[in-house]
């Protein structure tokens, strides 16, 4: 019988530019904040898994675990950094988890941090790239965002989808991000302004694609027997599910779709034991307006063909019937890489616990799907109220 | 307009010598039955089109070249490859005939054909 655990700390910096801090003093201040908010004295912390995907390229800083730990007067403890490109952050969460769950520890520390926009965007796209298997599609010229242009070409013609229907996508989102205090970019946004934003990948254009941030989100996890009333509300871990899927792109059977969070997914409700139609809110990994229509169908949350519709039609918004990405997800919020995971559960503990400030009401069970290169790494969990 | 370095529509792939197994490269190990030996070979550049963009913010590698078209193409022999689109026409969508006329540092380069 495996024990069950809890997020009992959170922490975040706000996403977005912020040139005054290095990504380790991001790290620091995200996860300080997660230790004082869980109570618990740090001796009790057993072991450390930090998310990141490109310090190195971009910072020419490594071994930010043991940096990140010694800053923060931790124990000698494992810490380990782990890189699953966009996925890393949730990929650390699920380590570290899995490390609490066994038996290896009482409670261990989360970290996700990601250090960006001092890089010409041109850099930033190069680095981003190491994410692709660059032997089979690296020397074509593809990027990230083309990739998911050929998926939203071949999308649109097969289930004859609009461009206005997409942009009701990003209009929520940015609309989201104005409610969230630690969002890059919230905004008001009319169809027009989308449509004539200037196109980056065909047919996908400025709007359509998340910024490039800096930032880190932390969190403290415990098993119960740690749980007490000194810290804040605990939010149950209900599962956490990480799968792989091909590494080329002309490995995916359906541009349209992707075999890892499909399968992250069915894992994760089969370790949660809780339907689908329980999930009350959704943090997603839309780093293009495109990918959110793919995730929540991918997720089995979303009929096919119907992701579009959906969100024209304000079922996900929140007051919906599916509010996806409340927080204004990596579209508004910001996507600084290896935070991004923990950033999604982050914003789901603060839904959970009913304090975030873009509120769903009366939300018992949150989902965060946080997705790797071209969907070659994929972690869904799925969190549950502290009484629910 | 790319360099042609070669005008004779053949794309380069692996075959597996154990059980015939084609894939675009480069591999090590079958992908089917793990077998080492993955022999060079050619195959007709003639296929289909399954999806395609216009890369307008090149990586630093690529910036000569911007702005490009890169596509998915599904050959006939059934193997999908990763490719550069040489003078896509506006309308062009997926289910379009391909043929390959070139190649650039490897990377093969389709047109639109009748074929």
């Amino acid at each position: 019988m495996t024990r069950r655990v809890n997020v009992i700390g959170i922490g975040s910096t706000r996403f977005g530019p912020q040139p005054d801090k290095g990504i380790v003093q991001l790290a620091i201040e995200a996860a300080e904040a997660a230790i004082r908010e869980s109570g618990i004295e740090r001796e009790r912390i057993g072991a450390l898994y930090f998310g990141n995907f490109i310090s190195g390229p971009l910072t020419g800083q490594e071994v930010l675990a043991g940096i990140v730990a010694d800053n923060l007067g931790l124990p000698n403890i494992p810490c380990t950094k782990v890189e699953g490109a966009c996925a890393s952050g949730g990929i650390a969460f699920r380590h570290a988890k899995l490390a609490v769950e066994s038996g290896q520890c009482d409670a261990a520390l989360v970290v996700g941090a990601e250090k960006m926009t001092q890089a010409p965007s041109a850099t930033i796209t190069a680095a981003l790239n190491c994410a692709m298997d660059n032997r089979s599609d690296g020397d074509s010229g593809l990027t990230f965002p083309g990739f998911f242009g050929m998926a939203w070409r071949l999308y649109e013609q097969r289930y004859t989808l609009t461009r206005a229907q997409v942009s009701s996508v990003v209009r929520k989102n940015k609309a989201n991000g104005l409610l969230n205090p630690l969002a890059q970019m919230g905004r008001l946004l009319s169809d027009e302004e989308i449509e004539q934003s200037p196109f980056i990948c065909d047919p996908m254009r400025l709007f359509d694609c998340c910024p490039t941030s800096d930032g880190a989100a932390a969190l403290v996890l415990a098993a119960d027997e740690l749980v007490t009333t000194a810290g804040a509300v605990p939010v149950r871990i209900l599962a956490s599910a990480q799968t792989r899927g091909a590494a080329r792109i002309a490995g995916h059977p359906d541009l349209c779709s992707f075999d890892a969070t499909v399968s992250a997914a069915n894992l994760a409700f089969k370790e949660a034991r809780i339907d689908r139609s329980h999930i009350d809110i959704v943090e997603l990994h839309d780093c293009f307006s495109i990918a959110e229509i793919l995730d929540s169908e991918d997720l089995g949350l979303v009929p096919r063909g119907q992701g579009a519709h959906w969100a024209k039609e304000g079922r996900t918004a929140v007051g919906g019937d599916l509010p996806i990405n409340p927080s204004g997800g990596l579209l508004a919020k910001g996507h600084p890489v290896g935070a991004t995971g923990v950033g999604q559960i982050y914003e789901t503990v603060l839904q959970l616990r009913g304090d975030h400030s873009n509120q769903v009401k009366d939300a018992a069970f949150g989902l965060t799907h946080n997705l790797g290169g071209t969907g070659v790494a994929c972690t869904v969990n799925i969190f549950g109220r502290h009484d629910a | 307009m790319p360099k042609r370095e070669t005008e004779d529509c053949q794309v380069k792939a692996l075959r597996c010598e154990k059980c015939g197994t084609l894939d675009p490269g480069p591999r090590e190990l079958c992908p089917k039955c793990h077998s080492p030996e993955m022999t060079d070979i050619s195959v007709p550049g003639v296929g289909t089109l399954l999806s395609w963009t216009t890369i307008r913010r090149p990586p630093t590698a690529f910036r000569e070249d911007g702005p490009y078209h890169i596509v998915v193409v599904d050959l006939d022999v059934k193997l999908r490859v990763t490719a550069r689109l040489d003078a896509p026409s506006p309308g062009v969508s997926p289910g379009a005939r391909v043929r390959c006329v070139g190649t650039k540092n490897n990377v093969p380069i389709f047109q639109e054909t009748d074929a």
